[in-house]
């Protein structure tokens, strides 16, 4: 019995022989290889045109510090992540604690709030000279690591409570009939069942951390993201060079967390889950829940509104208060709305393929493909962003008309956060019972209708889960937007960035504000209520 | 609510599609939108043409357009500091501009081939916290900021355009040893280093560090947002480096389909309503001549700014990132 709640029973692992992929299926695999290979595509081309030297840079101590230092902060906040977007996912799922609907629909809010915002809206709030002078100022790596964490958790909290909101009550009951105590049952049973969500969001943190520039550069804590930042313009070779080191880094990361041996499957989830009493520890565990969500959320919101009501004095510049009209937002919003909810739908049907592949028809094809598609959220924004540019540009003339379209922006979207929605599709994906599979294909359904029929059902859930991930990072993407969106487009979030950069705080308080509530509408109309992780 | 969110996207895609049929013009501006937003809305309104604006930093947009070499559907760039639209003069990516329009100019704001000219001018100061430091502790010239008494008390941003265009400056006037063993100096003195000038104005108002080398214009939007803020701006005396003045420049780009309207919207930039704008709205010196700058700010000549002829940089932005890099002033 315990060898097979831990996996270990042959008849609870996948057939010897898994059916391979159909040839319509590796197509689709390679395209989207061939597509999210572009960035690295355009690294290695760039570096070789202008002749850097990539070994020299790689062992010079101007890079092996800041890169020393980006692994840090990578490594810390994933493991803070692992821990509190987890923790988190348990409580708001599966106990009775009061104020549940509340709590789900705000717990995965701090992703939307980018980072150089977060990080402002930490600076002015406390410290000296702050808004609440008492609690102290973090700075340096212990900053960017707060600033970091308690804005990506989101990554590990929504594939898990999408796993936790869809595994079957069989074993725990059974577990708990067997007289095992809650704790035990939590570690035997449980977490083996949510570990590939919670490994999919971990890698998610430490790639995003890699990539960070935000939060870490007015943090002062200097990785390599700043150099290649500082480099871009006059010393391009060093800057490809960096970023190029930056893609291989992810590449080995994403591969050897794809050879990580896999969680343990589950039955059917026709049974709701079973929630857990916390009785006693009611209260310290709403200290908890509440003690994160003020410093992710009402913390940068307190500001944000200090800042609005605090107004500025110029008139005819910009946004100055209060009385101001915010007719000017209007169009930013739609904007917004529409390029993430785009990109949130296309990104899961695109590495769609990917995932279930991974998941179900696993061949050395799909996990280098899905390798590469989870390296590309590593490197920096900006250099995706000139990526795509420098392939649209290149590409012969029908296809180059499509430079600075909207279609373009959101294949930019989907090649940075692709890896998102493929995590949790794929932990979604792998956790199907295999016998499912084999019953549906023994009783004749073809694979595709297999599939709408059978498996879609159970994985919507950790679907939508992976695409509001995907739909809160477009939200708060900036340097894709900024060089790709047709010319003139532009969101809240390039709002916010042009009126942070000349210090116009009223207008990045208020813009703050309404892409906070806009991200809290949409998840709550599209993630919660799709996902049913009710 | 899926179909209200579905009427939502119609809308916006269909005001997204919208175009006009007048003559358009497509702007890459490093200024954000802020500080020449209804600017552009002024062009339009006067000359009925569309402005297509493209925002972001100057660098990007610099290496933007440089990648999009002749397929590049920029008309205008706008770049914050001469850095960034110097290295798009050294890749041959600028028209040069119509005489009338360079003629607006004094010739110490524009570039020597006509390239770029100047719109508006920022003095490089020093922002003091006047709680921490006494104006008369302040040092006579930049070079005295690697003495002892400043150890720890000095913010710069080395990532910064307007930084890295200051430093070019010192190494065309003193020379290249002198600018090396000054940032180095920084170094020693364990200067402080930010991301931006708005982070180092941010700091210096809440106390964490005394002094900062920035632009002129920031402390005022600090004090637009906050009267009782205590930094204050500091000129540096006499024609020391240190009061370098820079310039925001405009260049057409070389694949314009329409070098007249950029040349019109050049004449534009620098006409008196527009001046005005950078003089009363944002703080900044207006550039053509005729225009004077507003009262609140000290005038041109008395601050003896040493006005940089930074046309002589040609392709030597490369070298300022060396040294800086050399000084090991970014990994402080």
């Amino acid at each position: 019995m315990r060898a097979a709640l831990r996996g270990r029973d042959p008849t609870l692992r996948p057939p010897a022989t898994t059916p391979p992929a159909s040839g319509r299926l590796q197509l689709s695999i390679v395209l989207t290889g061939l597509a999210f290979l572009f960035p690295i595509g355009y690294l290695l081309s760039g570096t070789l045109t202008l002749g850097g030297d990539f070994w020299g840079a790689l062992v010079s101590a101007r890079t092996l510090r800041p890169l020393a230092n980006s692994l840090l902060i990578a490594a810390a906040t994933a493991a803070a992540c692992a821990v509190l977007g987890t923790v988190l996912a348990w409580i708001a799922i599966r106990t009775d604690l009061p104020g549940r609907g509340l709590w789900r629909v705000v717990l995965p809010l701090p992703l939307v709030i980018p980072s150089f915002v977060g990080a402002t809206a930490v600076l002015s709030a406390f410290g000296s000279g702050g808004l609440i002078e008492f609690v102290p100022r973090l700075e340096g790596f212990w900053g960017a690591f707060a600033v970091l964490s308690l804005l990506s958790y989101p990554y590990v909290y929504l594939p898990v409570a999408a796993r936790l909101s869809s595994t079957s009550a069989s074993m725990e009951e059974a577990s708990r009939l067997l007289g095992s105590r809650p704790f035990r049952t939590v570690f035997r049973i449980i977490l083996p069942q949510t570990r590939d969500a919670i490994t999919a969001g971990t890698l998610l943190v430490f790639l995003y951390s890699l990539s960070d520039f935000g939060a870490v550069s007015l943090m002062r804590f200097d990785t390599i993201t700043r150099a290649i930042f500082s480099a871009r313009l006059f010393d391009r070779a060093t800057a490809l060079i960096l970023g190029l080191i930056l893609a291989v880094l992810a590449l080995l990361v994403a591969a050897v967390v794809r050879a990580l041996p896999r969680g343990t499957k589950t039955q059917s989830a026709e049974t709701k889950p079973i929630q857990y009493p916390l009785g006693a520890a009611t209260i310290p565990t709403m200290g908890l829940v509440v003690a994160v969500l003020t410093l992710a959320l009402v913390t940068p919101v307190a500001v944000f509104m200090f800042w609005t009501l605090r107004g500025s004095t110029t008139v005819g510049v910009g946004f100055s208060g209060i009385g101001d009209g915010l007719g000017f937002l209007i169009e930013p919003l739609l904007n917004s709305l529409l390029a993430a909810t785009v990109a949130a739908a296309a990104a899961i049907l695109v590495v769609l393929p990917v995932a279930y592949a991974s998941a179900k028809r696993r061949s050395r094809l799909s996990e280098t493909v899905s390798t590469i598609v989870s390296s590309v959220f590593a490197i920096p924004g900006l250099v995706v962003a000139l990526a795509v540019v420098f392939w649209a540009i290149q590409a012969p003339d029908p296809l180059a008309g499509v430079y600075q379209t909207f279609p373009l922006l959101i294949f930019a979207y989907i090649l940075h956060f692709g890896a998102q929605s493929m995590g949790a599709s794929h932990a979604a994906i792998a956790a199907i019972p295999s016998r499912l599979d084999e019953a549906a294909r023994v009783l004749g359904a073809y694979p595709r209708r297999r599939f709408l029929t059978i498996d879609l059902p159970l994985v919507l859930p950790g679907l939508v889960a992976g695409g509001g991930l995907v739909l809160l990072s477009t939200l708060k993407e900036l340097p894709a937007t900024l060089l790709l969106a047709p010319t003139g487009f532009g969101t809240l979030a390039t709002r916010i960035w042009g009126a942070a950069e000349d210090g116009f705080f009223a207008e990045v308080g208020v813009t703050s504000l309404v892409l906070v509530v806009l991200s809290g509408v949409l998840t709550w109309l599209l993630i919660l209520r799709r996902g049913q992780a009710v | 609510m899926l179909s209200g969110v579905a009427a939502l996207l119609v809308i916006a895609l269909l005001t997204a599609s919208c175009a006009g049929d007048n003559d358009t013009i497509t702007v890459y501006s490093g200024r954000t939108e802020n500080l020449i937003g209804p600017l552009l809305d002024g062009f339009a309104d006067t000359t009925g043409v569309d402005v297509e604006v493209r925002y972001g930093q100057s660098a990007d947009l610099a290496l933007l357009i440089s990648q999009e070499g002749e397929r590049s559907p920029a008309d205008v760039f706008i770049s914050q500091s001469p850095g960034a639209v110097g290295f798009l003069a050294g890749e041959g990516m600028l028209r040069p501009l119509g005489d009338q329009v360079l003629s607006l100019v004094d010739p110490g704001f524009r570039n020597n081939d006509g390239l770029w000219v100047g719109m508006s001018g920022r003095v490089r100061v020093i922002v003091y916290n006047s709680e921490l430091i006494d104006p008369e502790d302040l040092p006579e010239s930049v070079f005295d900021l690697t003495d002892e008494r400043f150890r720890g008390q000095v913010a710069v941003a080395p990532a910064n355009g307007s930084f890295q265009d200051f430093v070019t400056a010192m190494r065309e006037v003193h020379g290249e040893e002198v600018t090396l063993e000054w940032l180095q100096g920084l170094v020693e003195n364990d200067a402080q280093t930010y991301a931006n000038n708005t982070s180092i104005v941010q700091a210096v108002g809440r106390g964490d560090v005394p002094l900062g080398l920035v632009n002129h214009y920031y402390n005022y939007r600090a004090k637009a947002e906050d009267p009782e803020v205590p930094s204050e701006n500091y000129f540096f005396p006499d024609t020391d480096i240190g009061s370098l003045l820079i310039v925001t420049a405009l260049g057409v780009i070389e694949t314009t389909d329409n070098p007249g309207l950029a040349d019109r919207f050049a004449e534009f930039m620098l006409g008196e309503e527009a001046q005005r704008f950078f003089s009363e709205q944002t703080f900044e010196y207006p550039l053509a001549t005729g225009v004077e700058p507003s009262s609140e700010l000290p005038p041109l000549s008395s601050i003896d700014v040493a006005t940089y002829d930074f046309d002589r940089l040609g392709g030597g932005l490369e070298r300022t990132k060396e040294l800086i890099d050399e000084s090991g002033l970014e990994g402080s």
